[in-house]
C-alpha cells in the first residue's frame, strides 16, 4: 500500500462558527505567496521520500477552491515532479458551494484532479447561517451540477443547533439525488475557542443522546439510499471509499505539506506549525515548519494501530497486525478480548465492533490500551 | 536530688480554649524558642493540624525555667489533643505526668469536653493547676467562671492564674504556679529499670523511636533492654529529650521524659503502653498500661489500586505504632477487593486517618460508609457484635437488634433552637434537658442513636445554625431498635460494600436516595444499568442507568491521532479509577459520596 501526500490549504471566504481548523479569512491576499512556500517545502522533502510511493493525494483546508485554480495546478505539477505519485493515484480537493465556477473545475480536472470533496453540512438554509457557512443550498445544487457524474463526496453535520432529524434526512436526500457516491456524516465536536462552544456551554446544542438518534436515523436513511457504512462517520457507494483516508485508518504513512499538516513517516509523527508568518519564515530561511515530532514506540503503534482500525467497519486486520507487531492479536489481547465479547465480532482474520456498538466505540476501545 | 526540680505536667482544655497557644507561650518565655522563630501553634506540627487549627498527636517538650526562689527547674510539658475522639491520646500523656493544666476558656466557661479530661486527670491522680484564659476578650467573665470550676469540678479556683495566653498576660503567673503546685516526680534510680512507652513513631534511620516516661532507675547508650511484653533484646543507641525537636542526652533516669532508639525495626514489638525495662536486670512488675480504646466507628479502608494492597497494610501498620487507638483487621469485599476493616474513635478520628494514609504514604484510598458496630441478639442467645453490615446473621438467626446510643450536647445561641430541634427530631433523638447557660448560649441534650449522627449530623448542625453552634457526644450504651439490613443492587447483583444498616424507618427514604445518587454518580454503561434497593428480598427503590449512545471521536484523520489518542487514553485513566461490580464499572469515589445524604 502507498503513501498518502496531504496539503493544507488554509484560506477561506470566512470562518465558520465550528471551525477549529488552520484557517485565515483575512489572509487571502497572501494565497500566492503561500502556495509558492508549498512548493519549495515540497521540493525540500524530496531527497528524503525519494523511496517512497504515494498513492493518494488530498488537498484539504480551510478552503481550497477559494484560492486560484492555477496555483492548484502547479501544486500537482510540484507533487508529481518532486514524488512517486502513482499513475492511478486518488487525487481529492475540499470545495465549498458559492467558491467554484465551470472553469475552475475544469482545471482541476485537467491537473488530474479525480475526486471532489464538497462542503454541504446542512441543507437547511437558517442552519447553514447560524454555523456561519458563506453558501446556501441552492449554491450547493449549483456546484452539484457542475459536478455531475464526477466522483464526489459530500460532508453531513450532525448536532447543529433546532436540527431535526427531517434536517439531517433532508440534507442526506439532497447530496444523494445530487449524485454524491461518498458521505461523510459528522457529529458536531464543539471546540474549546471556537463561537460555537459557548452555544455548547449554554445547553443550546442538542445533548449526546439527540446526537444519536440523528446519527441512528442517518445511518438508516443511508443505507437505504444505498450507502454502506465503511467508518464510524463515512458511507459510500459500493467501491468509493476515500483510499486517502483508509490509509489512515490502516495506519499508513503520510506526508502533509502546509500549516498545521501532519506526517508520519518512519515512525515519527511531525506537525507544522499552525502560525502563517511563522510558517512563511521557516521556509523562507530553509528551516523545518515543524513545531512538534515524536517518535511513535512500539507500543503506542499498538494502540493507534487497534484504535484507528476499530473505526472500520471491517475492523482490525490481524494477519496485517502479525505483520507488523508480530504476534497473534487474539492471543496477545485474549483477556480484553473476553472483557468486550459482547461488543466485538469476529469475521475470517478480522475482528470488529458489532455494527450497533460502533458509535460508542470509544468504550471498547480504551479495554485495548494500557 | 535532681527530681526536685523536675516537673512533668500537661495541659487539657475543651477545643479551642487556647491550649496550644498557651503551650507557645510558655516556650517562648522560657527560651525554648525564640521570639523570631515562633510558628504559630508550634506543637501541632502535622499539617493537618495546622490547617483544621487542632492537636491530634501529643507532642513532648523540654523547657528550663528559673524560678523566682532562684532554682532553674526542668519542665517536661506534653500536649495534648482536645476533641473528644483523642481522649485515648489524652489519658497516655496523663500517664506520664504529676500535674495538668486545665485552661477554661473566660468567657465560654467549663464545657463538657473539660469536664471529660479533668476526670481522666483525677483518675490519674495528678494535680490540677486551673488557669482561666481569653481575659482579654470583652466577654470574659473571670470571677464567674472560678465559680463555675468550684460549682461544677470542685477544684479550688482561688489561686488560679488569669492569662491571655495569645497576649503575652499572665505567663510568668503560670510558670511559677508550676513550680509551686505540681508535685516532683517520684522516682528512683537504684530501682531496676521501668519506663512507660507513651507513643512512638517510625524513623526510616532509626527504625522506631520511643517516647517514654522513666518511672524507676536509668537507662542510657549501650544498655540492652526488652518491653514487658515481648522477648526480643534490644541495644539502646541513643537516648534524648525534646526540646522541643528531638535532641540526643545520654543518659535517662527516673522521672524524666525522654526517646529511646534501639534500632526496633519491627513495630509490632513495642505497643504502646508497654513498660521498658533492662534485659540484663529485668523489673519484675510492668507498669499499669493504659485502657483497652474503645472503637466507634467503623469502615473499609481499600486501596484503590488493588495491587498496592501491602503498601496499605504498611501505612497501617506505621500509623497504629503512632496512633494505637487505630484498630484494624484485614477484610475482603467482593467489590473493593482485599483491604482492611478499621476502628475509630470517632469521625474527626477517622477522617484524620483516611487523609494521613493518604498524604503521609501518597495511596490513594477508597473507604465504605461508616458503620458503628451493632449488637446481634441472636435467636439461640448468643450476642454478637456487627460493625460490617454485609456480616450481619440471616434474618432468620436473628433475635433482635440493639445499637449505639450517644448523649450529645448541642450549644447554640438561642436564635437556633428550633433548627436544632427539628434536626434531633429527625434523627430520632431523645430531649433530655435544656439549659441557659447564659443569655446568648443554651445547651441542648439529646439522647441519639450514633448511627444517625456519623454521617452528616456535624455539617447539619453547622449548616443549620450558620456556624455557630458546636457538639459533643459521648457513648452511653446500647438499645434495642428496629433495624433492618439495607442493600443495594447494580444490575441484579447486591453490591457488598454498599450495603448498610439502617432503621427501618428510614429504609425507604434512605434507599430512594441512595438509588438517587447512584444514579447521578454511576456513569453510563454500554448496557442498561437497573440501580435497586432492597431489605431482604425485597426491592423497596429502583433507578436506572441509562445506556450511553454516544461514546466516539467523530472524525479522526492524519492530523489528529496523536490528539484523540491522548484523550483516549484520559478516559482509560478515570477508568482505571473505577472497580468493576458485577459488569458495572463504579467510581471510587462513589461508595464515600453517596453517603453525603446532605442537601440543606
Amino acid at each position: 500500500m502507498g503513501a498518502g501526500i496531504y496539503v493544507h490549504i488554509p484560506f477561506c471566504k470566512a470562518k465558520c462558527r465550528y471551525c477549529d481548523f488552520a484557517s485565515f479569512p483575512d489572509k487571502i491576499g497572501l494565497a500566492e505567496s503561500y502556495m509558492a512556500c508549498v512548493y519549495r517545502e515540497m521540493a525540500k522533502r524530496k531527497e528524503e521520500l525519494k523511496n517512497y510511493k504515494f498513492d493518494t493525494l488530498y488537498i484539504g483546508g480551510g478552503t481550497p477552491s477559494v484560492v486560484d485554480e492555477n496555483y492548484i495546478a502547479m501544486l500537482l505539477a510540484a507533487a508529481r515532479k518532486n514524488f512517486n505519485l502513482s499513475e492511478n493515484a486518488e487525487i481529492t480537493i475540499e470545495i465549498n458551494p458559492g467558491t467554484v465556477s465551470e472553469k475552475k473545475i475544469k482545471t482541476y480536472l485537467a491537473c488530474g484532479i479525480n475526486r471532489f470533496s464538497v462542503g454541504l453540512q446542512t441543507a437547511v438554509d437558517s442552519q447553514l447561517a447560524e454555523i456561519g457557512r458563506v453558501h446556501d443550498l441552492k449554491q450547493f445544487l449549483l456546484c452539484a451540477k457542475l459536478l455531475k457524474g464526477r466522483n464526489f463526496s459530500v460532508d453531513v453535520m450532525l448536532g447543529l443547533k433546532n436540527q431535526t432529524l427531517a434536517d439531517v434526512v433532508k440534507t442526506i436526500e439532497t447530496a444523494a439525488y445530487a449524485g454524491a457516491n461518498h458521505i461523510s456524516a459528522y457529529a458536531l465536536t464543539p471546540e474549546d475557542g471556537t463561537p460555537i462552544y459557548t452555544d455548547y456551554l449554554n445547553g443550546e446544542l442538542p445533548d449526546s443522546d439527540e446526537v444519536a438518534a440523528l446519527y441512528e436515523g442517518a445511518l438508516k436513511r443511508l443505507k437505504e439510499l444505498g450507502y454502506e457504512r465503511y467508518e464510524v462517520s463515512n458511507f459510500c457507494k459500493k467501491g468509493f471509499e476515500s483510499r486517502h483516508n483508509l490509509n489512515y485508518w490502516r495506519r499508513g504513512e503520510y506526508i502533509g505539506f502546509g500549516v498545521s499538516a501532519s506526517s508520519c513517516i518512519n515512525n515519527v509523527r511531525m506537525t507544522n506549525t499552525y502560525d502563517l508568518d511563522e510558517y512563511f519564515k521557516c521556509i523562507l530561511t530553509d528551516r523545518i515548519p515543524v513545531i512538534s515530532s515524536e517518535v511513535i514506540e512500539n507500543d503506542e503503534r499498538e494502540e493507534e494501530f487497534i484504535m484507528l482500525a476499530l473505526r472500520t467497519s471491517r475492523g482490525l486486520d490481524t494477519l496485517e497486525f502479525k505483520r507488523q507487531f508480530g504476534g497473534d492479536f487474539c492471543e496477545k489481547y485474549a483477556a480484553q478480548i473476553q472483557k468486550v465479547r459482547e461488543y466485538i465480532e469476529f469475521n475470517g482474520d478480522f475482528v470488529k465492533i458489532k455494527e450497533q456498538f460502533l458509535f460508542v466505540q470509544n468504550s471498547v476501545i480504551i479495554e485495548f490500551f494500557r | 536530688m535532681r527530681n526536685d526540680k523536675v516537673r512533668n505536667f500537661c495541659i487539657i482544655a475543651h477545643i479551642d480554649h487556647g491550649k496550644s497557644t498557651l503551650a507557645d507561650r510558655l516556650m517562648e518565655r522560657t527560651g525554648q524558642v525564640s521570639e523570631r522563630d515562633m510558628e504559630a501553634q508550634l506543637l501541632d506540627s502535622m499539617d493537618i493540624e495546622r490547617e483544621r487549627g487542632i492537636t491530634i498527636k501529643l507532642t513532648p517538650v523540654r523547657m528550663f525555667y528559673k524560678a523566682k526562689n532562684g532554682v532553674e527547674y526542668e519542665f517536661n510539658l506534653i500536649d495534648t489533643p482536645g476533641h473528644v475522639d483523642f481522649t485515648y491520646e489524652v489519658s497516655r500523656s496523663l500517664a506520664a505526668c504529676e500535674g495538668a493544666i486545665l485552661i477554661v476558656d473566660a468567657s465560654q466557661g467549663v464545657e463538657a469536653q473539660t469536664l471529660a479530661n479533668v476526670y481522666l486527670a483525677l483518675e490519674n491522680n495528678l494535680e490540677i493547676l486551673p488557669v482561666i484564659n481569653k481575659i482579654d476578650l470583652p466577654s470574659a467573665r473571670p470571677d464567674e467562671v472560678k465559680k463555675e470550676i468550684e460549682d461544677v469540678i470542685g477544684l479550688d479556683a482561688s489561686y488560679a492564674p488569669l492569662v491571655s495566653a495569645k497576649e503575652g498576660v499572665g505567663i510568668d503567673d503560670v510558670l511559677e504556679a508550676i513550680v509551686e503546685y505540681f508535685p516532683a516526680p517520684e522516682s528512683d534510680t537504684s530501682l531496676p529499670l521501668k519506663a512507660l512507652i507513651f507513643d512512638s513513631y517510625y524513623d526510616n534511620y532509626k527504625g522506631v523511636i520511643l517516647f517514654v516516661r522513666v518511672k524507676d532507675g536509668s537507662v542510657k547508650t549501650g544498655d540492652r533492654i526488652k518491653t514487658f511484653r515481648s522477648d526480643k533484646v534490644y541495644e539502646v543507641v541513643e537516648t534524648g529529650v525534646f526540646a522541643p525537636n528531638l535532641t540526643p542526652k545520654n543518659g535517662l533516669f527516673a522521672g524524666d521524659v525522654g526517646y529511646i532508639a534501639a534500632s526496633i525495626k519491627s513495630i509490632q514489638d513495642v505497643a504502646v503502653g508497654d513498660t521498658v525495662i533492662n534485659a540484663d536486670a529485668p523489673a519484675k512488675e510492668p507498669l499499669p498500661g493504659y485502657k483497652a480504646v474503645q472503637s466507634v466507628v467503623f469502615c473499609g479502608i481499600y486501596p484503590l489500586d488493588g495491587s498496592r494492597f501491602n503498601d496499605l497494610k504498611d501505612a497501617i501498620l506505621k500509623l497504629q505504632l503512632n496512633d494505637a487507638s487505630l484498630i484494624f483487621e484485614p477484610d475482603s469485599s467482593v467489590a473493593l477487593g482485599f483491604g482492611f476493616r478499621c476502628g475509630f474513635l470517632g469521625l474527626l478520628h477517622m477522617e484524620i486517618i483516611q487523609e494521613r494514609i493518604e498524604r503521609e504514604f501518597g495511596l490513594e484510598i477508597i473507604t465504605t460508609a461508616p458503620s458503628v458496630s451493632y449488637k446481634v441478639v441472636k435467636t439461640d442467645g448468643e450476642e454478637i457484635f456487627v460493625d460490617n453490615p454485609s456480616h450481619l446473621p440471616p434474618v432468620s438467626e436473628i433475635e433482635h437488634l440493639e445499637e449505639p446510643i450517644v448523649k450529645a450536647d448541642v450549644y447554640s445561641p438561642p436564635d437556633y433552637l428550633g433548627q436544632i430541634m427539628d434536626l434531633c427530631r429527625e434523627k430520632r433523638g431523645t430531649f433530655l434537658q435544656m439549659t441557659y447557660l447564659d443569655k446568648s448560649r443554651v445547651k441542648l441534650e439529646y439522647n441519639l442513636p450514633l448511627n444517625e449522627i456519623i454521617f452528616d449530623f456535624f455539617d447539619a448542625v453547622k449548616s443549620r445554625t450558620r456556624g455557630y453552634a458546636s457538639f459533643d457526644y459521648e457513648l452511653i450504651g446500647y438499645e434495642r431498635s428496629k433495624l433492618v439490613k439495607l442493600d443495594i443492587l447494580l444490575n441484579g447483583e447486591v453490591c457488598d460494600a454498599l450495603s448498610m444498616i439502617v432503621h427501618e424507618d428510614s429504609a425507604y427514604n434512605r434507599g430512594r436516595m441512595l438509588c438517587e445518587n447512584l444514579k447521578e454518580a454511576i456513569p453510563r454503561q454500554l448496557f442498561e444499568v437497573p440501580v435497586q434497593a432492597a431489605i431482604g428480598g425485597k426491592i423497596i427503590a429502583r433507578e436506572t442507568v441509562k445506556a450511553v449512545r454516544k461514546d466516539v471521536l467523530a472524525k479522526c484523520y492524519g492530523g489528529d491521532i496523536t490528539r484523540k489518542k491522548k484523550l483516549l487514553e484520559k478516559q482509560k485513566e478515570g477508568k482505571k479509577r473505577m472497580r468493576q461490580i458485577g459488569n458495572v464499572e463504579v467510581p471510587s469515589e462513589v461508595f464515600m459520596q453517596i453517603l453525603k445524604t446532605n442537601k440543606d
